[in-house]
């Protein structure tokens, strides 16, 4: 009966979660292996084409490492720069942790349509920041701000910040404050007690931080897009160009596929290195 | 061992003052209590000595050494926690050793020493085992195990039966008692609990509002307190508040409403020619009617299984009274009240002694 009951509690969630996510990745999985074909989405029968084509041509294979690469490299900047943040915030004054954590979330307070072309009237080769530059006399030509990696690391690690941010602050705030002392008491300095103390005991926060903006930043699309100005070729931006501009619905979902496994195992590495026997 | 004194100590928020200049000497291996209410500033005088907390004013010396501008990290400390304060992530046996890695202690002899220490605090089995997988009063022995294993020259303990439950907390107060005396480390422990400073300290240091209102060994806080707060604050206290009828160099004589009479040996009554006396609820005797000092009726009697304990209401007030389970007295009988005038404790007068 009581189990009955938490079945019927969950039930509303398993449904949707069932009708938008289990059914759709169904039907993406029958649809990679439909074979490809001339003037419509897809033809009759089933192949393995999607798969090989993609494997076969270098200019779709290497989207892979280079989606990898962004992802990998938008979280260190966020870990990089959230953990002093959140590190602030933890030991702020009750008074200020509420503005702080305004400043924090602020970003996703802007559309990401807005938000990224915000960047580009940034990074741009006559944006802000070059123009100012040239004006000044420090360079003669433009730097490559954008259209390229640094560009859309930047605009990513911009908007993903605050999902570094809250898990570490909560991982911080969970902390005992009385075992920092312990450690001082103990003989370690302030470095050592980061290293050897919070660092390590702020892991389940850095872990579950890493793993949400590793995945929001590989599958991201429109920041992507507008600063990499399709020159950044990730694996999601040729998902799409695949599915709604070539109309190849099998090669389409068979790249998403290959993207969601690969960031699966990314994903499932990285959290059996920073595995935590204590938690 | 280390002998600790605090000279002259102030500690001020910007206008609040948590210590008013608080002298205090700790002998070598003396185990002392540092006993008041919250907000006495006890654990503030603890956080000055571990030098988590700068001091406004005075000096802190560790055998003549004044170690007060030092960093916690530098003074040698050992220190336990309310919250225990283990490190969630190291087994207890990495616990143990952080403190020694801390003082590049070689290996193998961390070794040694951290299996020394687990034995002593009776966790051997548990070296593999994290904090989250052992018990309160097992964390407990692990902190303090980890804060011995240094050596340091005193031990610190910030309330740290506070987490337990009643039955771990009586077991672990004489735990660490032997233990102090086994490793004869000079040892300053913080309570609010008057129980727990009786029972471990070799003398009890009575905080209240910043200041020191008495340090002295256990049965003296007890028996001699300095002040009628004290004497409040330490166990159960009778006061009464008598009229002084005469007196001489050994003592006064006391007119108690109703007819009885005291002596006591007292120096002087206060100022307004009365003394106010303390009587400990168990230095009181319940006789019959007429006999006695003082007579009163049982307003209340509660069974506590060792003894009972009667509210008796009489002229001076209402009295708590101790008496054997062997003894039956109903509420509502009238009784008396016989005091022991060697035991009864003439409460010295905030404004000094009246000439």
């Amino acid at each position: 009966m009581k189990r009955l009951r938490a079945s019927l509690l969950i039930a509303p969630s398993a449904a949707l979660i069932f009708l938008f996510i289990v059914l759709p990745y169904i039907t993406v999985l029958v649809m990679s292996f439909r074979a490809p074909a001339e003037g419509q989405p897809y033809g009759e029968g089933f192949s393995l084409e999607g798969y090989t084509h993609f494997f076969n041509e270098s200019y779709y294979a290497m989207s892979l490492p280079q989606t990898m690469f962004l992802g990998l490299l938008t979280t260190l900047v966020c870990l990089v720069l959230a953990y002093p943040v959140a590190l602030h915030i933890a030991f702020a004054s009750k008074r200020w942790r509420g503005f702080l954590y305004g400043i924090v979330l602020s970003p996703l307070l802007v559309g990401i349509v807005v938000r990224s072309y915000g960047w580009t009237i940034l990074l741009g080769n006559s944006g802000v920041i070059n123009s100012t530059l040239r004006n000044m006399g420090l360079i003669q030509k433009p730097l490559p701000l954008m259209y390229n990696d640094f560009g859309v690391v930047l605009a990513l690690a911009h908007v993903f910040l605050p999902f570094m941010v809250l898990p570490l602050l909560s991982a911080l705030q969970a902390m005992d404050p009385a075992i920092t002392q312990a450690a001082r008491s103990l003989g370690a300095s302030r470095f050592t007690i980061f290293r050897r103390v919070t660092f390590p005991v702020s892991m389940p926060g850095v872990q579950s931080g890493c793993i949400l903006v590793f995945v929001l930043a590989i599958s991201s699309y429109v920041t992507p897009a507008l600063v990499g100005g399709m020159r950044v070729k990730t694996t999601t931006l040729l998902v799409v160009d695949a599915l709604i501009d070539q109309f190849q619905w099998p090669f389409g979902s068979a790249m998403a596929l290959i993207l969601a496994v690969s960031a699966g195992i990314v994903v499932l590495i990285f959290a059996r290195l920073t595995r935590m026997k204590w938690t | 061992m280390t002998e600790v004194s605090l000279l002259s100590l102030v500690k001020s928020y910007g206008k609040s003052i948590a210590l008013k200049g608080i002298s205090l000497s700790v002998g070598h291996g003396e185990f002392v209590s540092l006993l008041g209410p919250s907000g006495c500033g006890k654990s503030t005088t603890l956080k000055c000595i571990a030098g988590f907390e700068d001091i406004s004013d005075g000096k802190i010396l560790f055998d003549n050494t004044d170690i007060s501008r030092r960093l916690p990290e530098q003074r040698d400390i050992g220190m336990v926690f309310q919250s225990y304060a283990l490190f969630p992530h190291m087994t207890v046996a990495q616990n143990l050793a952080f403190g020694l890695e801390m003082r590049r202690v070689p290996k193998s002899e961390i070794a040694t020493r951290v299996a020394r220490a687990m034995e002593m605090v009776q966790l051997t089995p548990y070296a593999e085992r994290f904090p989250k997988a052992l018990s309160g009063g097992q964390q407990q022995r692990v902190a303090l195990a980890r804060a011995l294993v240094i050596e340091p020259a005193i031990l610190l303990l910030d309330e740290p039966l506070a987490n337990l439950d009643a039955k771990l907390r009586d077991e672990m107060r004489g735990f660490i008692r032997d233990l102090q005396k086994r490793v004869g480390i000079t040892t300053i422990y913080v309570t609010h609990d008057q129980g727990e400073a009786m029972t471990m300290s070799d003398r009890v240091v009575v905080m209240f509002d910043g200041e020191i209102a008495q340090a002295a060994p256990p049965e003296e806080v007890y028996n001699h307190p300095a002040s009628e707060r004290v004497a409040r604050f330490v166990g159960n206290a009778n006061i009464l508040d008598l009229a002084v009828t005469g007196k001489d160099a050994a003592g006064s004589d006391l007119a108690l409403p109703g007819g009885g009479a005291l002596r006591v040996d007292s120096p002087a009554p206060w100022a307004n020619g009365r003394l106010r006396v303390m009587a400990r609820p168990e230095q009181i005797a319940l006789t019959d009617p007429g006999a006695g000092h003082l007579g009163g009726e049982i307003s209340k009697r509660y069974f506590s299984g060792g003894h009972v304990e009667y509210h008796v209401d009489t002229q001076c007030g209402p009295l708590v009274v101790l008496g054997p389970t062997t003894q039956t007295v109903a509420e509502g009988q009238t009784v008396a009240l016989a005091f022991d005038p060697a035991r009864l404790w003439p409460i010295p007068d905030p404004k000094g002694p009246a000439q």
